[in-house]
């Protein structure tokens, strides 16, 4: 079904559609899309997929019955239960959870960091469906758990969610996507941190082969301010992680790091970009592949300082592994640098896992399936091994064994 | 920055381009505009056969249908095709002069001017120069030494006459005038440029030389570069070029081939200092070059050393396609932008064959209010075992103004080949700034010696015939900012 059909006849049950500018938005979104006018040969948001399936899709959304739980089990620890995109409102004298608003829904087309080329988001945006905010209060420590479950197939969940920690407040947010059946997320993550605020953001994602899950987040940080992100990706479904963060204030900084591990016809593509827009910032971006069977996988990493960010730190690290003679890795770690007091670098490795290494531990009589499945162990534990949540770690430690248990 | 260091940066981007002169010798020219009639003139004046038209006339017909590739960091004002003359030959060359006492004395003098007088050339070790003045052949010398090694060096209108046999088989093999918009426009109206042949186990004897040098006004210069090196030779060639000061902004859009048959190696040079434009920006070369080397055979060798400091926009890849098994393919690139300078250079390397090695060097200097940036792709296709790629591209920012960038793609389809690369960007050490003061070297003697030091690793690769313009060169450019 065409993208015009589907959304005047679902009308009803997206957001804002009652909202003149918002339509008047959409209307020129719609337009893009029945035009075909966009660039596809340079995109990097469409290497390697087909867009088509993704355009061409059958609109379908429930509202949850179930709903959705906030669990207050410990002091400061939260449990929320995400059902179809959607949560239900919250409030206590530490967080605030509400529904999104009509002057949330510009975010993301207002940006200018964020790529306009960008069919995922503009999809996001025509057919926003869910989606919540979350405020985190002055000056406190936090912990969060979501799960984000999907209750039926051939749901199409397009989600907007908002993160706001306040000055001084302490974020640990941990969110898991685990689906087993027929769908298609769509995600939206705005986060800010305002002056002195910290947020450490997990994803874990390990969905099912015919579950994709687009995810597009940007981030900006205040002064003295910290946004942690770390993905780690074991889905058998087409998976999409791109990452924007500003630095918009001094002495603020963005580590993104992701780790994924790929296995038969799977795509991943991987995006982060951190812009510089204030003194003495530091950015990280780091992410690690393991590629077997025929999986494909892209990153683009991309670091921009501005003129004024001047004492900016910025490293990128991309780094590969092939397992098989069908996998490839593409992978394009940019620098655009406009200040010179700056130390920024890149390094992008792509190859098989290390022979002589794999001889030493042979000769030492290990087979050559446990030595490959210890070299790759060793080739993220520096990545697993800084995790400082225990139960996190657990569980991504599970994941791990249960990937290289294909591995042959 | 200190305040000193901002003063000798003033004092130095005023410095003017030293070799902005004109000569004045009446240019023959067809009329301006780019349309059949003018790519017929073009190969009537040269006196080409029919397929060579009907070569040229196929590849218009494709730039007709194309559009600018549009990926570079550049912005300029949109190329007017139809305001370009197409043809240049300075009078009465049509009769090519058979020594240097038959050339215009004027050309021999601007050619003094430049630093590079031809008898001085002739004596110098070994080159042998193929001066192109505009678009005309204008000598050549060491003709004869070469012929009896059976090297063929000449302008490529002379090779279209002489050895058709080779450029029908050769001529956009490697660069298809389809591939881009660029390559059909060159390939529909180029004028002159060389032609390189080596036969099978000849390992050409001296550095073979031509310089260029764009001086009618509003005249594109579209030279077409082809060179063979058959089975298990050698060769080295240089180009080098420097323009005249103009206020128009001229196009130069040349092809360059490079074919290694088994065993073979062919080492291509480039020192290029075209008219960068004044302080303000204005005017200046816009130089779109396709350079392209085919590693063909077996255990050849194609390796690409670049220094680039002139020209208001560079746009240029010189890239290797590794083909053959255990090809090898280098890119050595030093790339100094100033005031308005635009930069989009880099190099693409493609493994194709098993056991293919390549390395690229790139070092980026950014200075005054100009843009740098490096753009390559590396690639690795299924069949490419044991590939093997590293790369390092550093760049360096001097002032605040200016900026460095990096954007590699990086493919990599083969699980055995082993691809690293690594990039950094950063002003001049501090350090090692205060350690050569205090031994005694003013402040810009001192950045001088360390940007030096940041280019060393590509300049050595220049042969000695370069080397040393190559370094006065990086002085002359740095001259001016240094800070």
């Amino acid at each position: 079904m065409n993208i015009q059909d589907n959304y005047q006849k679902n009308r009803k049950n997206i957001f804002f559609s009652e909202n003149k500018d918002i339509e008047s938005h959409r209307e020129k979104l719609i337009n893009i899309f029945e035009n075909d006018s966009f660039d596809r040969k340079n995109n990097e948001s469409l290497k390697n997929i087909n867009l088509k399936n993704f355009i061409d899709f059958k609109y379908k959304y429930l509202i949850p019955e179930e709903t959705s739980v906030i669990n207050n089990n410990q002091e400061n620890n939260y449990s929320i239960v995400s059902v179809n995109g959607k949560c239900s409102t919250f409030k206590d004298d530490k967080i605030e959870i509400t529904k999104i608003l009509d002057e949330d829904y510009n975010d993301f087309s207002e940006n200018n960091t964020i790529e306009k080329n960008d069919h995922f988001v503009n999809l996001n945006s025509l057919f926003l469906n869910s989606g919540f905010k979350i405020v985190i209060k002055r000056n406190n420590n936090i912990r969060i758990k979501i799960s984000n479950i999907v209750t039926d197939d051939d749901l199409t969940i397009f989600q907007k969610n908002n993160i706001i920690c306040q000055e001084g407040s302490s974020l640990s947010l941990i969110e898991e996507y685990e689906n087993k059946n027929n769908s298609t997320s769509n995600i939206l993550n705005v986060i800010k941190l305002e002056k002195n605020s910290q947020l450490n953001h997990f994803l874990i994602q390990d969905n099912s082969s015919n579950h994709n899950l687009i995810i597009t987040s940007h981030s900006s940080c205040k002064k003295d301010s910290t946004y942690t992100q770390k993905v780690y990706n074991f889905s058998e479904g087409y998976v999409r992680n791109f990452h924007y963060s500003e630095l918009i204030e001094t002495n603020s900084e963005a580590d993104l790091q992701g780790i994924f591990f790929l296995k038969d016809n799977n795509t991943s593509n991987n995006k982060t970009f951190v812009k510089h827009l204030a003194e003495d910032c530091k950015s990280n971006q780091v992410y690690k592949g393991i590629l077997n069977d025929r999986a494909k996988a892209t990153y683009f990493s991309n670091t921009h300082v501005d003129q004024v960010a001047q004492k900016t730190e910025g490293y990128q690290l991309s780094k590969g592994i092939l397992l098989s003679d069908n996998a490839s890795y593409f992978s394009k770690p940019e620098l655009k640098i406009y200040a010179d007091d700056v130390k920024c670098s890149h390094g992008s490795t792509i190859g098989p896992i290390d022979e002589n290494a794999i001889f030493y531990l042979r000769s030492r009589g290990m087979s050559k399936i446990a030595a490959t499945k210890i070299l790759i162990s060793s080739f993220i534990n520096e990545e697993l091994s800084s995790i400082d949540n225990e139960q996190m770690s657990e569980i991504i430690q599970k994941k791990l064994v249960r990937y290289l248990s294909k591995v042959k | 920055m200190n305040s000193e260091t901002l003063n000798t940066l003033d004092s130095y981007s005023k410095n003017k381009y030293k070799y902005g002169f004109v000569t004045e010798i009446d240019a023959e020219k067809p009329k301006k505009g780019l349309n059949e009639d003018t790519i017929k003139f073009i190969s009537q004046k040269k006196n080409e056969p029919g397929w060579m038209l009907d070569w040229r006339l196929k590849a218009f017909s494709k730039w007709k249908k194309m559009k600018e590739p549009k990926w570079a960091n550049l912005s300029f004002p949109e190329i007017d095709y139809q305001d370009i003359y197409y043809y240049s030959a300075p009078k009465g060359f049509e009769k090519k002069p058979k020594d240097l006492s038959e050339v215009d004395p004027k050309l021999i003098e601007t050619y003094n001017k430049l630093g590079i007088p031809l008898e001085e050339q002739k004596v110098l070790a070994g080159v042998a120069v193929d001066v192109v003045f505009d678009s005309v052949s204008v000598a050549t010398t060491y003709k004869g030494e070469l012929e009896k090694l059976g090297i063929i060096f000449c302008s490529i209108g002379e090779a279209i006459q002489k050895h058709p046999d080779l450029i029908k088989k050769y001529l956009g093999s490697v660069i298809p005038p389809g591939d881009h918009s660029f390559s059909a426009l060159n390939s529909a109206v180029f004028t002159d440029g060389s032609f390189v042949y080596i036969p099978e186990g000849v390992h050409c004897p001296m550095e073979l030389s031509t310089y260029f040098r764009i001086n009618a006004e509003n005249t594109g210069q579209f030279e077409r570069t082809l060179i063979i090196a058959d089975k298990g030779s050698y060769v080295s060639y240089l180009e080098g070029c420097t323009a005249p000061k103009r206020d128009d902004n001229q196009l130069h859009a040349a092809n360059v081939e490079l074919i290694a048959l088994e065993d073979a190696e062919i080492k291509y040079s480039t020192v290029q200092n075209w008219y960068p434009g004044d302080e303000e920006g204005k005017g200046g070369i816009y130089n779109f070059v396709t350079k392209r080397g085919l590693c063909a055979g077996k255990n050849s060798k194609i390796s690409w050393t670049q220094v680039e400091t002139g020209s208001a926009i560079t746009w240029k890849y010189p890239s290797c396609i590794l083909k053959g098994d255990n090809s090898i393919g280098e890119f050595y690139s030093v790339a100094i932008t100033n005031n308005f300078q635009q930069a989009d250079t880099g190099t693409k390397m493609t493994h194709i064959g098993k056991n293919t090695k390549s390395k690229i060097i790139s070092k980026g200097i950014s200075l005054g209010k100009s843009q740098n940036t490096y753009r390559g792709e590396v690639s690795f296709l299924r069949k490419a075992d044991k590939a093997r790629n590293y790369t390092q591209c550093d760049s360096l920012l001097v002032g605040n103004q200016c900026g460095a960038h990096t954007v590699p793609y990086i493919d990599s389809k083969n699980n055995t080949a082993v691809i690293e690369h690594e990039a950094s960007t950063s002003k001049i050490n501090e350090d090692q700034l205060y350690y050569c003061r205090q031994r005694g070297l003013s402040h810009e003697e001192a950045v001088s010696l360390i940007v030096n030091g940041f280019c060393k690793q590509v300049l050595q690769e220049l042969p000695m015939e370069f080397a040393v313009e190559a370094q006065k060169l990086v002085s002359i450019s740095l001259e001016g900012s240094v800070g």
